[in-house]
């Protein structure tokens, strides 16, 4: 009988014995607890750029709003609907989660990866790598202030305030200068940075040096239309050095293999769609210019030699019209986060506007407008005959134009930008689809999810601004 | 004894002893057990009292058991009351029963406890078997539909696909809200495996569900277990209600069950597209010729462009189908006899509809089971072959079953199961959004010019693409859609399962009224599934596989104990220990940017290196003890109380362990009113439970995630949901009132339960504003209450030796609301859905609400614009639908004449709203009739406006007037998407269904006689065979996409299959 028992009991001392480190089960096994932190700097750089370079409709539907390109079929988001896909949910997210946090998280590892006390060749590393990350903070930011205007800042990227309040968006953009300011101070180009892990300038300082004095510039013009703190923000930044050359050029160069393909090659070869075909409205630009970058461009359509694109949000035959150029399906196209030409261009403006910056507006433009050619693989010869021409050649008179049409082609495949510069220049004058959904949009209305989940700032945010429409203008974009 | 403890050392050595040995000390009683009429009650249960054994009569009412002197038999049939019969001396028992109607007498509850119907003070609803094997369907769960109060069912109608079981409403805002299934005490990991991707249609393939594994030949009998404290003694796993299945036992002398039978299957034309004949492929007119609608070329060569289908178009708004010579998809195929040819543009002579197959299953099983004095087992085989309504569509089944038990002395038990699954798939149908789901092609996407038989010529020609959908006349390549045979020939999935659970089970039983069972189960499964998309094709050529390995293992000790305190007093007693552990692995690879080699499916078959695979690893722990005790008076009052402690290791350490206490109370006033003739039985239920829940695995640590490195550099990133340290146990609290009724005899009863059920202190991942870096954080949030009514009617209109007539009805309304969020939260969107939809819990309102634009309304009308189309809200925030039923129901009339048996079951849904993907966008692209035809002037709608075509869309101006404003149909649009907005395709899913339907002949026992058999039953059965009624139009109200907590939305949704079929029950 004593073995009976036993028997019956058996379980229940097996129970006993495996009884031990209940809680240390629940560790996920596959997944580190830790991580270098350099990593989540490549990682945001990657995201930032893949959104930036996508063409998909549910992310980026900026080449469509400009009119560089026009879906034939599909054509919702030509006509500015931005509510089926809730297109501003996915950049919104993009760039909060998979770009700033990111970035984030690189400097709360980074302090944890120091070695006490620290050696002074790893301390200018760190500082630099902190300056670094302050520089793309800030370029990401820019991004998210100058699409939707009031948003969480002052207590966004903190899980413990799950309802952040919306900063007004000057107060914002001002102090993103100052943090790029206190970032610019503090790279010391005597020392390295991240290496490898950059993907822009694979840790030169002194490139970085010029990427932020850069997109200073470039920060300090967005704003010229208001206020007077432009001026000495722009001359303070070209006084410190800026883009000289297409070399300088901020850019992420691609891989040939998925997942690190440039983003168009996904959307337009991988997926085997044949949803885009070059706007009318750029390809008779194009033509009427007879731009040297018309080839590049664009494909001939189907006469097999001449160019047309399709009505902007229309329907379209796709075999009739030309398509984005060979160029934009090279799964290796490097992405460009900020160029010589749009420093160019900007200079050229800071002229115009009296800002004291070397050289003329013209010479200004008219390298603008031959680094935009020559990137494109044009000769300077080709970008000299073209400059000549009436409808080319600067025009001081009405420099907005001048400006607002070049750099509209310069910034070919980088809708983003282009649709910043388009709001604030006016220029080319686009006009909407007539079964547009609304007017050509000059900012994108929040996400959906906020005014679930964030509905008292959400409701602030939207008066703040005026309401919460794509029709609302952003403080520095003046009618 | 020494001899035999050995052979114990492990499971395979216990199945022989059990099997092969005959050995005994104690008496041997025979016996047979008859109605009031005198003939034999078959199968009827015989249990020896405060013990769990027990065996089964035989088709003639004989068994044999062996018992002890001071035995007391139970014995139990449904339809009769129980009988406690003392053995005695004698060696030989006789038992009349007598016949109790519809209700059921003996009930299965927690943990395999039998009891009386008098000692049931909650919700427990018994099937037989039988209902749910006998239409001969390979997975049981979706005959349970209709039969039990409460429980909502909802199947998807691809082969294999999920079915969604929830009991009294889903409870965990994102959790698990599936009843769990519990086999002979093994509870039955019941995954559905999917992508997220797959419940939000976003395409992927339906599994299904992993408890279809289980033979339906071998259940004896189902026991759904509704409320908390019913099921309080399972702990967190049984807080969604339990599915208690208890399956055959052996019994004394050979028994041979053998079932033959096959179905065939068509698609219920009801639910599928309509296809209108009068406008072939294009999205309007702005193509090449003079109008429009063409391409124009010269394709001929001699110098005069021809018309040729804009074959880039997924969409019917094209040229007039009106004979004119066209070159069309094949004339551009070599091979084609069409090559190089224009010909007639006309309707085609097999629209979609030709693509389904007759779909055939075919089922064998054989079932023997056996017993001597001191032991019995049971071997069961079952084999079914499903081909389905798709090309290239099959899922074979292998069940083996293998049960036994043994005396090892008068107080000594072993007994064990071991079950064996193994399934292979065979092009599962796509689901959702995607190009492997031709669905969303028919339905949405396709040209109304397009023969799909020529299809299908053109495929079985070449054995390539040949697609109707080329880029260009020039690019003969795909653009959106494959030639559909070659999806299904070419991109199809293959999976397999093997899976073995089972129990060992050791009882003792020192004391006649005390039982210590010691048991291990185990249900273990491994899974490969490996999905293909063939060179040639629209979508990257790959090869992916899946790896899946599930492993869940109790270790049990429960002591039960039941005595009579005194005359008057039951007392019964149980304390227990539980061991779960959980494990689930997961490795998933692909190739990488194409396939080098054709047809060769293997990861190094890949273009580009491969990414590292994805990998899981979960273990999870639960510890629990548990104690209950019931009181029984003058078998009249019942007080059962339950607790239950369950420490976790997904909870953090010192707030891991959680108490929980179950109170009942059943009165059989009836006991009392025996002086009213007309008063059969009456029963007061009323109880109270709690449950408490453990955290999802890996919530309180938050980690990192590898991501594949950009060349040489690594990418790390931060998880989209926090974790959080300090979460707390979620807990249920629920109580329920039951009445239960019989009347005249048993000849009509009703039982009807009302339920208040609140789950709150949720664990689960609130949505939180991405401002903060994250998607989601794990928090105790929420809370879910659910209350309803169930109710079931049974009445016996008419009952005589030769003719009876059972009618059984069961309706049940659940009421759901989300009463709290997280402070400052007001809707948690659960899944965005293509089409602008959202399904959310929202704030004071039932749990999933359906969220899209919606039109702009002048006092309560349509507004349209100054454009003559539809103003909708810019937002796609507005309410526009709920995805829970008003109320479901099913009534089942069962008629029986002599040896003839016929029974049908109507199974009603009532309320609920869907929306349609299919009509969102097929209304658009101009397939459905209702895109074509005349206008209101008489004239073909498609006509320009200029020649009197064009609609008005029917609303009123902003003035509040009838719209009069004609806009063009010329182009795709006016029906569909683009100028409708979400709201539009909302449709209300109610259905009456005639389900099932079951005629059975027995073959009159008298020509057996000296023969091997004991009986034949020939069966005619069908299932799905007429949708009575339903509110949406080309569509199946009840398909879904998966099962899960995402319901209310069709993409790509398949027609339901009818099937009719016959099948031969043996018994030898």
């Amino acid at each position: 009988m004593k073995k009976l028992i036993t028997i019956v009991l058996l379980p229940l001392l097996f129970m006993a014995a495996c009884k031990k480190d209940l809680t240390s089960i629940n560790v996920d096994p596959k997944s580190p607890l830790t991580y270098p932190s350099a990593a989540f700097f490549t990682g945001a750089q990657k995201n930032m750029m893949d959104l930036l370079q996508s063409t998909n409709v549910n992310v980026n539907i900026f080449r469509l709003i400009v009119q560089h390109w026009t879906p034939t079929t599909y054509t919702d988001e030509a006509r500015f609907d931005l509510g089926t896909r809730q297109v501003p949910r996915q950049m919104w997210n993009a760039i909060y989660r998979d770009v700033i946090r990111d970035l984030r998280e690189a400097k709360v590892l980074m302090a944890d990866e120091l070695l006490s006390p620290v050696p002074a060749e790893d301390a200018v590393i760190r500082q630099n790598q902190t300056a670094i990350l302050e520089i793309m903070e800030v370029y990401a930011w820019f991004y998210l202030v100058t699409t939707f205007g009031d948003i969480p800042y002052s207590e966004a990227m903190d899980v413990e305030n799950t309802q952040p309040v919306y900063d007004d968006q000057q107060t914002i953009y001002m102090d993103l200068l100052s943090r790029l300011d206190a970032a610019i101070n503090n790279l010391d180009v005597s020392g390295d940075s991240f290496g490898a892990s950059d993907l822009i300038y694979n840790g030169d300082v002194e490139a970085w040096m010029k990427f932020a004095n850069s997109l200073k510039l470039k920060m300090g013009m967005t704003i010229a239309d208001v206020g007077s703190q432009a001026q000495s923000i722009v001359e303070s930044a070209v006084a410190a050095g800026v883009f000289t050359s297409n070399a300088d050029n901020a850019e992420l160069q691609y891989l040939g293999a998925p997942p690190n393909t440039n983003p168009l090659w996904v959307d337009l070869v991988q997926s085997g769609r044949k949803d885009f075909v070059a706007a009318r409205t750029v390809v008779e630009k194009l033509v009427t210019l007879d731009d040297p970058r018309l080839e590049v461009f664009v494909t001939p359509d189907s006469s097999g030699t001449g160019h047309s694109g399709g009505i902007p949000g229309e329907s379209n035959n796709y075999a009739a019209y030309s398509k984005p150029g060979d160029a934009f399906i090279d799964p290796t196209l490097p992405g460009i986060f900020l160029s010589y030409d749009e420093v160019e261009f900007y200079l050229a403006e800071a002229v115009e506007r009296g800002y004291n910056v070397a050289g003329t507006a013209s010479q200004h433009y008219n390298n603008a407008v031959t680094a935009s050619i020559m990137y494109w693989g044009g000769t300077a010869a080709e970008a000299t005959a073209y400059l000549s021409q009436p409808g080319v050649a600067y025009n001081s008179s009405n420099w907005k134009q001048s400006i607002g049409e070049q750099k509209w082609l310069a910034l070919y495949n980088r809708g983003w930008d282009a649709w910043i510069e388009w709001r604030r220049l006016d220029y080319p004058a686009l006009v909407k689809p007539p079964t547009a959904f609304s007017d050509i949009p000059l900012r994108f209305t929040y996400p959906v999810p906020e005014q679930n989940l964030n509905r008292a700032n959400y409701d602030a945010a939207s008066s703040a601004i005026g309401t919460d429409q794509v029709t609302t203008r952003l403080f520095w974009d003046v009618s | 004894m020494t001899f035999h403890m050995r052979k114990l050392s492990s499971l395979f050595a216990m199945l022989m002893l059990l099997s092969a040995f005959a050995y005994g000390q104690t008496r041997t009683i025979t016996g047979q057990v008859k109605d009031g009429r005198g003939n034999p009650v078959p199968f009827a249960n015989i249990l020896v009292k405060g013990t769990t054994t027990g065996v089964s009569a035989d088709v003639n009412g004989n068994f044999s058991i062996d018992v002890s002197n001071d035995a007391v038999l139970v014995i139990s049939s449904t339809s009769f009351a129980t009988r406690e019969v003392p053995v005695g001396t004698s060696s030989t028992l006789s038992v009349t029963l007598t016949e109790e109607g519809g209700l059921q007498e003996v009930v299965v509850t927690a943990l395999g406890v039998t009891r009386t119907r008098n000692q049931v003070p909650y919700a427990a609803q018994k099937i037989t078997g039988e209902e749910v094997s006998q239409t001969r369907t390979s997975n049981f769960i979706q005959n349970l539909s209709g039969k039990v109060s409460g429980l909502e069912l909802r199947q998807s109608n691809t082969l294999g696909g999920s079915t969604n079981v929830v009991i009294r409403g889903v409870k965990s805002i994102t959790g698990n809200n599936q009843a769990l299934f519990v086999v002979d005490g093994i509870p039955l990991d019941n995954t559905n495996a999917k992508s997220a991707n797959q419940a939000t249609g976003r395409g992927g393939y339906d599994y299904g569900s992993a408890a279809a594994d289980i033979n339906p030949d071998d259940i004896e009998s189902i026991t759904v277990l509704k409320g908390a404290a019913s099921t309080a003694l399972y702990g967190s796993q049984g807080g969604n209600g339990v599915i208690l299945i208890t399956t055959k036992k052996g019994a004394r002398g050979l028994g041979i069950t053998v079932n033959t039978g096959v179905t065939v299957g068509r698609y219920d034309k009801s639910t599928f597209a309509e296809f209108q004949r009068e406008y072939g492929g294009g999205y309007g007119g702005y193509y090449e010729d003079p109008t429009g609608f063409f391409l124009y070329r010269d394709i001929d060569g001699d110098g005069v462009k021809d018309l040729v289908t804009p074959t880039s178009e997924d969409a019917s708004y094209g040229g007039r189908l009106d004979g004119r010579p066209v070159y069309q998809w094949d004339s551009f195929d070599p091979l084609s006899p069409n090559f190089g040819k224009a010909y007639p543009y006309s309707a085609p002579a097999n629209d979609p509809g030709e693509f389904f197959q007759t779909a055939v299953s075919s089922n064998q099983s054989i079932l023997v089971s056996g017993g001597t004095e001191t032991g019995s087992f049971k071997v069961g085989y079952t084999r079914n072959d499903d081909k389905g309504i798709l090309p290239n569509s099959k899922i074979a089944k292998n069940l083996l079953n293998f049960g036994g038990s043994y005396n090892i002395t008068s107080k000594l038990v072993a007994s064990a199961t071991v079950n064996y699954s193994n399934i292979n798939g065979t092009g599962r149908y796509g689901t959702g959004y995607d190009d492997k789901n031709l669905m969303t092609n028919f339905r949405q996407w396709w040209q109304t010019n397009v023969d799909v038989k020529a299809q299908e010529a053109a495929y079985e020609r070449e054995k390539r693409n040949v697609t109707w959908n080329w880029v260009d006349p020039s690019d003969l390549t795909p653009i959106y859609w494959d030639n559909p045979y070659f999806t299904r020939y070419e991109n199809y999935e293959t999976d397999t399962r093997n899976r073995v659970f089972g129990n060992v089970n050791l009882t003792y039983s020192p004391l006649d009224w005390l039982n210590i069972t010691g048991s291990v189960a185990h249900d273990g499964y491994d899974e490969l599934q490996e999905e293909r998309q063939a060179k040639g094709s629209v979508t990257t050529p790959s090869y992916t596989r899946i790896n899946r390995n599930v492993m869940g293992t109790n270790y049990n000790l429960v002591a039960t104990m039941d005595r009579d305190l005194s005359e008057d007093i039951n007392f019964k007693a149980l304390l227990g220990t539980n061991v779960r552990k959980e494990r689930r692995q997961f490795i998933s690879a692909t190739t990488n940017g194409g396939l080098v080699a054709d047809r060769i499916y293997a990861l190094s078959n890949s273009i580009n290196p491969i990414n590292a695979p994805l990998e899981a690893d979960e273990r999870r722990e639960v510890w629990g003890n548990f104690a209950g005790a019931t009181f029984t008076w003058l078998d009249m009052l019942t007080l059962d109380a339950t607790i239950r402690n369950d420490q976790s290791s997904t909870l953090p350490e010192g707030d891991n362990s959680y108490w929980y206490p179950s109170v009942s109370l059943g009165y059989t006033f009836s006991k009392n009113l025996s002086t009213l003739d007309w008063l059969s039985y009456g029963k007061l239920r009323v109880n109270y439970a709690q449950v408490g829940n453990d955290a999802p695995v890996y919530s309180l640590t938050d980690v990192y995630t590898a991501v594949t490195p950009f060349g040489a550099s690594s990418i790390g990133s931060v998880q989209g949901t926090r974790a959080n340290t300090a979460l707390r146990p979620e807990r249920t609290k629920s109580y329920e009132f039951g009445l239960e009724m019989a009347f005249l005899k048993n000849r009509l009863g009703f039982d009807v339960t009302y339920y208040n059920a609140t789950t709150f202190d949720q664990i689960f991942p609130v949505e939180i504003s991405r401002s903060t870096g994250y998607n989601a954080q794990f928090l105790n949030a929420g809370n879910l209450r659910n209350k309803g009514v169930e109710l079931s009617l049974f009445a016996v209109p008419v009952q005589t030796r030769d003719f009876s007539w059972n009618i059984n009805l069961n309706w049940s309304k659940n009421n759901n609301t989300v009463e709290e969020l997280y402070p400052g939260i007001d809707v948690i969107t659960l899944g965005t859905f293509q089409g602008g939809i959202s399904i959310n819990a929202a704030l004071d309102q039932p749990y999933g609400t359906i969220r899209g634009n919606d039109f702009v309304y002048t006092e309560g009308k349509r507004t349209v614009g100054s454009n003559g189309r539809y103003l909708m809200t810019s937002e796609s925030n507005y309410d526009i639908g709920n995805m829970n039923p008003d109320w479901i129901g099913g009534i089942t009339n069962s008629l029986r004449y002599k040896d003839f048996s016929l029974s049908w079951l109507i199974d009603v849904r009532k309320g609920g709203d869907l929306f349609s993907l299919d009509l969102y966008y097929g209304l658009a692209t101009g397939i459905y009739p209702e895109t074509a035809g005349l206008n209101d002037l008489g004239n073909p709608s498609r006509n320009t406006i200029a020649n009197g075509g064009g609609i008005i869309m029917p609303g009123v101006l902003a003035d509040g007037k009838p719209n009069d404003i004609r806009v063009s149909n010329t182009n795709y649009g006016s029906y569909g998407y683009s100028y409708n907005p979400a709201a539009a395709f909302i449709y209300d899913a109610s259905y009456v269904k005639l389900r099932e339907a079951v005629l059975t002949y027995s073959l009159p026992q008298s020509i057996f006689d000296g023969s091997v058999f004991k009986g034949i039953d020939i069966s005619l059965v069908g299932r799905n065979l007429w949708i009575i009624d339903k509110n949406i139009p080309y569509a199946d109200p009840e398909e879904n996409i998966s099962s899960g907590n995402l319901q209310g939305y069709q993409g790509g949704a398949y027609p339901t299959t009818r099937t009719m079929g016959i099948n031969a029950k043996i018994r030898f």
